[in-house]
């Protein structure tokens, strides 16, 4: 609590700091103030941070809504759809027939649609919930009338980003996740040896086959980390233009007198971040549809090698 | 420092090619497709299925080369 407090005046002292207020808001809450502190096994931590949190609040979300939603559409007399089921089926209508099935082709659409969707429900979920500023409201609640300690679960809380895909981790699982389905997609289209003999194109020479083997194999690696490094750094980089352009607000305000900071908050920052966060809408909606199309595609490309 | 000030100085040169780069592939793409989409107005949804794909791959190498300059600022 001491620490806390020297920080706090450090930090007074040497004002306002734009690049370490974005990178708190950004980044994960630290492991030194996780909210629920669990022991550390085989060297791994397994306290729960925030975007753990936000990870388990997605996944029950979605989980939730969408089997409550559906078992009372199953149990109607009528099978007409109504109210959110109709947009349910749009979105699972759009991801089988123009990602799905373009790609992946007839035979095995509706093998890879489950996990495509699960991907892009996911996906988008968890990337919608970080525009949504629960927390900052929940910080200025807490600011005003609340006066949570740092220590209890709602202080901890306020600490660090929402949005759990704009974490690597986050973001490689699920590309770990696509990376195994391509080699089932292709051993179940080709059998387990043919698959990986596919990875050399046919009726090429032997030494080039040779030399084309690491490639196809670096290759097969960069499919995933691209996967990765797409979804987090547009998760992360929207939140972070947004934050660099308020903070403009306070540092004219530090150097000029807080008038002047107000107007260019009313006349330049406010503006211009309604105008990104607007942008970040569609990139929430394109980047989940990416997500699932690259994956699809790759997995396309397993099953339909070409001969 | 002098190091410092030099990773500092690639960082910054390698995300500005990395835009021109991800600019000019990106436009050759949006030129195409208004060209094709001219030519073939009933062919709008192929074409732009055609585009979607590349772009964004474009866009991933892109992104790549940014997260790969802010690593040598942070890095060092």
């Amino acid at each position: 609590m001491q620490q806390v407090q020297e920080q706090a005046a450090e930090a007074a002292k040497e004002g306002f700091n734009a690049g370490e207020t974005i990178i708190e808001h950004v980044a994960n809450s630290g492991l030194d103030h996780p909210l629920i502190h669990l022991p550390t096994i085989g060297g791994i931590d397994f306290s729960v941070t925030k975007h753990v949190f936000m990870l388990w609040l997605v996944a029950t979300l979605v989980f939730v809504v969408v089997t409550v939603v559906v078992r009372r559409y199953i149990r109607q007399d009528r099978l007409v759809p109504s109210g959110f089921m109709n947009a349910l089926e749009t979105v699972v209508e759009f991801i089988r027939d123009s990602v799905v099935r373009p790609s992946v082709g007839d035979k095995w659409t509706m093998t890879w649609t489950p996990l495509l969707l699960t991907l892009f429900a996911f996906i988008l979920t968890a990337n919608a919930i970080g525009m949504i500023p629960i927390f900052e409201l929940l910080g200025l609640l807490n600011h005003s009338f609340l006066h949570a300690s740092d220590d209890s679960f709602l202080g901890r809380l306020l600490h660090g980003g929402a949005t759990a895909t704009s974490n690597f981790n986050v973001t490689a699982a699920l590309a770990v996740v696509s990376f195994f389905a391509i080699i089932v997609a292709g051993s179940k289209a080709h059998g387990a040896v043919q698959h990986w003999k596919n990875l050399v194109p046919h009726g090429v020479s032997p030494f080039l086959a040779v030399a084309l083997i690491p490639i196809e194999i670096l290759g097969m690696l960069v499919r995933p980390f691209a996967l990765t490094m797409r979804l987090a750094a547009n998760m992360t980089g929207g939140h972070i233009a947004i934050l660099a352009i308020l903070s403009f607000v306070f540092i004219f305000a530090e150097m000029a007198g807080q008038y002047v900071g107000m107007g260019i908050g009313l006349a330049f920052s406010v503006p211009l971040a309604v105008a990104i966060s607007a942008l970040e809408i569609i990139v929430i909606l394109v980047q989940a549809y990416v997500f699932t199309l690259l994956t699809a595609v790759f997995i396309g490309m397993a099953i339909h090698a070409h001969h | 420092m002098e190091g410092f000030a030099l990773a500092y100085m690639g960082a910054g040169i390698g995300l500005g090619l990395a835009v021109i780069g991800a600019g000019l592939g990106i436009g050759r793409l949006a030129a195409g497709l208004a060209e094709g989409i001219a030519r073939q107005p009933s062919a709008v949804a192929q074409l732009t299925g055609a585009v979607n794909l590349p772009l964004f791959l474009l866009e991933g190498v892109a992104i790549l080369a940014e997260v790969f300059a802010l690593l040598i600022v942070l890095l060092k």
